[in-house]
């Protein structure tokens, strides 16, 4: 099965728990099987995640749990841009341990969290981040920003807040 | 460049997503700029961080052998053998491509009557080839280059010609099987469209005009000639498939 550990990466990390991420990879792969000759030979693996991302909005809408709603944000692009102007503390992110790690980047909102694990474990480009998530590449830009800035700010407090879970 | 265009393209920068020359004006604005400079580094921190720390979750094993029997298809008995290692053979990449394409082969074997075999495995072979990244073992437009790779390899030599100026380039050639015989997959495109042509050694000898079939929206035209059965698959339009196919028989002519 193609690329099947990288769509299920993105519908782990979109979904939040394995056993819906395999209802939902499932879904994307049977649609991808069904709609194989819509696939214009560029990029598979890019197609796919798109499918898998689609299959994964298809099942937010079936489990309406109120827990992972993306939101598009209005004030996304006027906030983005302000100087960050962080203390000595930012540099700790740097230690941050893997499973830190993960509740942090669990706890971004999903439209935060898709174009994060697109990027850093996907190794997307922009271009193909904004293919799978349906937006400009501009916003692409924006979101990949604001993401890294929630992360690093959730990061500070909780390094503040003393270790707390 | 102003402070906040720079902040502004940061991230792409990080990212290696600029283009030369916001780049090269980016780079002007660092040097002189002490809170840019402390930002870029602070993100290149967090981008290694990140790559470092950032867990990619691998499919559970099982899960690839669940979706192939969730397909809607029917697979040939014979060829329908769930494989329980495949998914659990510790899941290396390289494992997990082998597996893609073995997985692939046991999934993509639609059950149609025998009649249409042939032209099912092709469609098949053609999928898979675009699926599994492995469109062409020898990548080459050159046709001197492509046949006698394949006939090294083969026992007979297909036709391989470049159609560039009519508007088929050729992309290259792979090793294949059809119908459990070692075949010839000659690769074309058609603008963006990919053209799978295979070649086999026919059962029978006897030559045949080609006839086309539609099938799962690809179109898919066979026939007979020089002791070889071809096989050119593609999703381009049937009349498209038809002006390649008679371009094939002539360079054959």
């Amino acid at each position: 099965m193609p690329h099947l550990d990288a769509a299920f990466n993105l519908a782990r990390w979109l979904t939040g728990n394995a056993t819906d991420a395999e209802d939902v990879v499932q879904d994307a792969y049977l649609r991808a099987f069904r709609y194989f000759d819509a696939f214009r030979g560029e990029n598979f693996r890019v197609w796919l995640l798109t499918i898998v991302r689609n299959s994964f909005l298809t099942w937010l809408q079936d489990n309406r749990s109120g827990r992972v709603l993306f939101r598009p944000d209005v004030n996304e692009i006027a906030e983005t841009w302000a100087d960050p102007a962080p203390g000595p503390e930012a540099m700790l992110v740097e230690q941050v341990d893997r499973e830190t790690l993960a509740t942090l980047v669990a706890q971004l909102p999903a439209e935060y969290r898709e174009i994060l694990v697109l990027r850093e474990i996907e190794d997307l480009s922009y271009k193909e981040i904004a293919q799978v998530a349906a937006i400009p590449v501009g916003t692409v830009m924006s979101r990949l920003a604001r993401a890294r800035q929630s992360l690093r700010k959730a990061w500070i407090r909780q390094e503040k807040g003393g270790h707390r879970a | 460049m102003k402070h906040q265009t720079a902040l502004s393209l940061m991230h792409a920068s990080v990212d290696g997503q600029l283009g030369p020359l916001r780049r090269l004006l980016l780079a002007r604005h660092i040097a002189r700029c002490t809170s840019c400079r402390g930002e870029q580094e602070r993100l290149h921190a967090m981008r290694t961080a990140l790559r470092t720390n950032l867990s990619a979750y691998r499919a559970p094993p099982g899960l690839a052998a669940r979706i192939g029997s969730a397909l809607p298809r029917e697979v040939p008995p014979e060829i329908r053998r769930p494989s329980p290692w495949l998914p659990r053979t510790g899941f290396t990449m390289a494992g997990a491509l082998a597996g893609a394409a073995l997985t692939l082969a046991l999934v993509w074997l639609p059950a149609r009557p025998p009649a249409d075999s042939l032209a099912s495995e092709a469609i098949a072979g053609h999928v898979r080839s675009m699926m599994a990244d492995h469109l062409t073992d020898v990548l080459t437009s050159d046709q001197h280059t492509v046949k006698p790779w394949l006939s090294a390899r083969l026992n007979f030599s297909p036709v391989v010609k470049d159609f560039v100026a009519e508007g088929y380039p050729l992309v290259g050639g792979r090793l294949d099987y059809v119908a459990g015989r070692e075949a010839a997959a000659v690769v074309y495109r058609r603008d963006k469209h990919t053209i799978n042509l295979f070649a086999f050694v026919s059962a029978t000898g006897e030559n045949t005009p080609p006839t086309l079939q539609q099938r799962d929206g690809f179109n898919v035209i066979t026939w007979r000639m020089g002791g070889l059965t071809y096989i050119a698959v593609s999703d381009v339009e049937a009349s498209q498939l038809e002006n390649f196919v008679k371009l094939v028989r002539d360079a054959a002519a």
